[in-house]
């Protein structure tokens, strides 16, 4: 089954991990900080998935779906932080949020 | 037979552990008899070894003139194997021959007398469970050096019976003194244990045994130097000679059955028996062994000399047993190991009973101990004065009582050695001038006369009699013993006890007098004792001659020739000098402020640190961002 060369979905996996990045530098609402971390692991697992069909390798494919798992449970946690700190009604700016400073 | 020397060995530590696991379960007076009964036990143990050994000379012999060399040469009887490395092995193994069943003989017998006599002594002291459960082991470590079958179990026994003398010196432990002493004599017993356990090792190192029989083995002759050097280190040390002999009068802080069992009858005469036990190595290095007699004639001048000025009754006769030592280490140093064994035996008859009366005069006195203020005590306590006498007769070597047998054959047996035989024999005989000049300085003091004021005001007698008669049998008993002890033996013409020792240490040819010079240093030697007496009468007693003034001798004599002193300078100073220095140079600055230092440092680079520690989640992902990037291209670089 012939398709795109291997190193244009490394290309989209790249960009894709640039704005997750970009994302979770720039933007300060802790929503989006999670969704742009989302971003940036997908665009990992896509790398992943694609390298494990380039190579004819099962164990990249095997390792994308323990991300998903350990995404879904980062979100979980990212999530009800979100959801606490709401209910608190404190401020959703990560910048505000910096009791933990040295 | 082996059977009753394990008796003899296990009958005090029975008694010792009996009475520690009873505790105060037991009232005093029961732990008394134990420790009393148990030693006796074991002297029921001598009895059976000796009887045991007497049995096996061999069956031609008529009536008591024993050929020499039949009888039997020792058993060796082992528990168990107790120690393996390769080659070398030793076991828990005891020895009974004609040598130990005599030393075990003296050990239980005079040991059970004066245990007996610390009933009477010790009754109504706060801690006499104590004293008894030591003065048990005591005894059976002294049991283990002299039964030991080889040379480890023998220092075993070394090293247990300085503990225990260490613990019974220090038995008052309130009184500083005593705690002082205790570790002095400590100290300098662990010197010897340190010399002999060198000596060990060389013989380990070439002849992976212990065992006695290898002192007969040939070594070169450094080797054999050196092995009796060591053990020549180790029966100073224990025997107070000189230069290791300052702990001696020190220990007198002990109470007085202690003095009498250890630091008389028993312990500190173990040099001598060690010397005997191991003569073997000791004729390989004759050297070594002159100069273990040499050490003992200068022991016997010196003690002798300090003796003459001292004011306590107990160490009067502490030095009295170091000068005595001093003719035994010179009997065997010789080669007369026969003549150094029989004045050991009858020196522990005569000198327990000297300090067991001075212990019945302290005890009258209510623990005075000076001299000068027991004058006439005669008067009043006349058991003691009599019994006194026969202890100082003996000790001067007046015939027929014991000193008399023993001690002349030591100073006859110098004079066929060489010229230095010449200066042995010349100390001893002033040593015996010397020993007559201290011992009846003493009993003028102390027993003839009117009772002086102190004396009326402080006595006081146990219901009527001088002492309790625990106290009393015991010294009647010795008293006899000095007066007769000597009997067993009067060289040339009679001398079972050469001939028991002679299978297991026989004396030198060298050190065996003739006939004639035993006569005629049996009459010089009493002559000159005598003249000791008459000296001490004319001084003491008659006040004819007036004490020689001679003040700088005479420091020199109350300062123990500065033997304290010169310790003191050399080994205490230097070593309290240098423990202050290094404290102040070393300790203080360097490893008391290391701790400090390192917290305030740690805290000093947190405090830099935290400043990158912002709380502000983006900074950190940037520089995680950024430290990725920068492996990223580190890698591509490096490719």
């Amino acid at each position: 089954m012939l398709g795109p060369n291997v190193a244009w979905y490394l290309a989209i996996a790249a960009v894709l991990f640039g704005i997750g990045a970009l994302g979770v530098l720039v933007r300060r609402n802790t929503l989006v900080v999670l969704l742009s971390l989302e971003l940036m692991l997908n665009a990992g697992n896509l790398a992943l998935i694609s390298l494990a069909r380039h190579w004819h390798n099962g164990a990249g494919q095997i390792f994308a779906l323990a991300v998903m798992a350990v995404a879904a449970s980062e979100v979980c946690v990212g999530l009800g932080l979100v959801v606490a700190l709401n209910r608190r009604e404190l401020s959703l700016d990560v910048d505000t949020l910096s009791e933990l400073r040295g | 037979m082996t059977g009753g020397s394990w008796l003899c060995l296990l009958a005090p530590l029975g008694g010792t552990i009996v009475i520690t696991l009873c505790g105060t379960r037991i009232p005093r007076i029961a732990a008394a008899w134990i420790a009393t009964t148990s030693v006796f036990v074991a002297f029921g143990g001598a009895i059976w070894a000796f009887l045991g050994v007497h049995s096996q000379h061999a069956p031609n012999s008529v009536g008591l003139a024993y050929a020499p060399s039949v009888y039997h040469q020792g058993e060796i009887t082992t528990a168990w194997t107790w120690l393996q490395a390769g080659h070398f092995s030793v076991g828990l193994q005891l020895l009974v021959d004609p040598l130990s069943t005599m030393m075990m003989l003296i050990v239980s017998g005079v040991g059970g007398l004066i245990v007996l006599y610390s009933i009477g002594y010790m009754d109504g002291d706060d801690e006499e469970r104590r004293y008894f459960a030591y003065i048990a082991f005591f005894v059976f470590s002294m049991l283990l050096l002299v039964e030991g079958g080889n040379l480890l179990m023998l220092l075993v026994g070394w090293g247990l019976v300085g503990l225990s003398s260490y613990l019974l010196i220090g038995f008052w432990h309130e009184r500083p003194t005593a705690v002082a002493a205790a570790k002095k004599a400590f100290v300098m017993n662990a010197f010897g244990d340190a010399t002999m356990a060198l000596a060990f090792f060389i013989l380990i190192a070439h002849t992976d045994s212990l065992s006695f029989g290898v002192l007969n083995a040939h070594l070169s002759s450094t080797q054999a130097n050196l092995v009796a050097l060591g053990l020549l280190g180790g029966a100073v040390a224990k025997s107070a000679q000189i230069p290791l002999q300052t702990w001696l009068p020190d220990a007198m802080e002990g109470p007085t059955p202690v003095s009498a069992l250890i630091h008389a009858a028993t312990m500190v005469t173990a040099g001598v028996y060690l010397i005997a036990r191991t003569h073997a190595i000791f004729e390989q290095a004759r050297t070594i062994e002159l100069i273990a007699a040499g050490t003992g004639a200068l022991t016997l001048l010196v003690a002798g000399l300090i003796a003459l000025v001292q004011t306590d009754i107990k160490r009067v006769i502490a030095y009295s047993t170091m000068s005595q030592i001093g003719y035994m280490f010179l009997g065997v140093g010789v080669g007369g190991y026969a003549n150094g064994m029989f004045h050991l035996m009858t020196h522990a008859f005569f000198k327990a009973l000297l300090f067991m009366t001075a212990g019945l005069a302290i005890h009258a006195l209510a623990g005075e101990q000076d001299i000068r203020n027991m004058r006439g005590l005669g008067r009043l306590m006349p058991f003691t004065k009599w019994c006194f006498l026969a202890g100082a007769l003996a000790l001067v070597g007046i015939p027929p009582f014991a000193g008399f047998f023993s001690k002349d054959p030591i100073i006859a047996s110098t004079l066929n050695i060489g010229w230095y035989g010449y200066v042995f024999y010349a100390c001893g005989l002033v040593g015996a001038f010397l020993t007559g000049l201290y011992t009846f300085r003493l009993w003028f003091l102390v027993f003839p006369g009117e009772p002086s004021p102190f004396v009326r005001e402080h006595y006081h007698d146990h219901h009527g009699s001088e002492g309790a008669w625990t106290m009393l049998l015991p010294v009647g008993i010795l008293a006899v013993l000095a007066t007769i002890g000597g009997w067993i033996q009067f060289p040339p013409h009679w001398d079972p006890i050469t001939r028991w020792l002679a299978p297991v240490a026989p004396s030198l040819p060298d050190a065996v007098a003739s006939s004639t010079q035993e006569t005629v240093t049996s009459i010089v030697s009493v002559l000159v004792g005598l003249t000791g007496i008459a000296v001490a009468w004319a001084i003491y007693s008659e006040r004819k001659i007036a004490i020689p003034a001679a003040p700088s001798l005479r420091r020199l004599l109350e300062e123990k020739f500065y033997f304290d002193r010169l310790y003191d300078r050399i080994f205490y100073a230097p070593a309290v000098a240098t423990a202050n220095f290094l404290r102040r140079e070393f300790e203080e600055p360097v490893v008391l402020q290391t701790g400090p230092d390192l917290g305030e440092a740690t805290i000093e680079t947190g405090g830099l640190v935290r400043r990158i520690q912002t709380g502000l989640l983006r900074t950190y992902v940037f520089f995680l961002a950024a430290g990725a990037a920068a492996v990223v291209l580190a890698f591509l670089i490096a490719k």
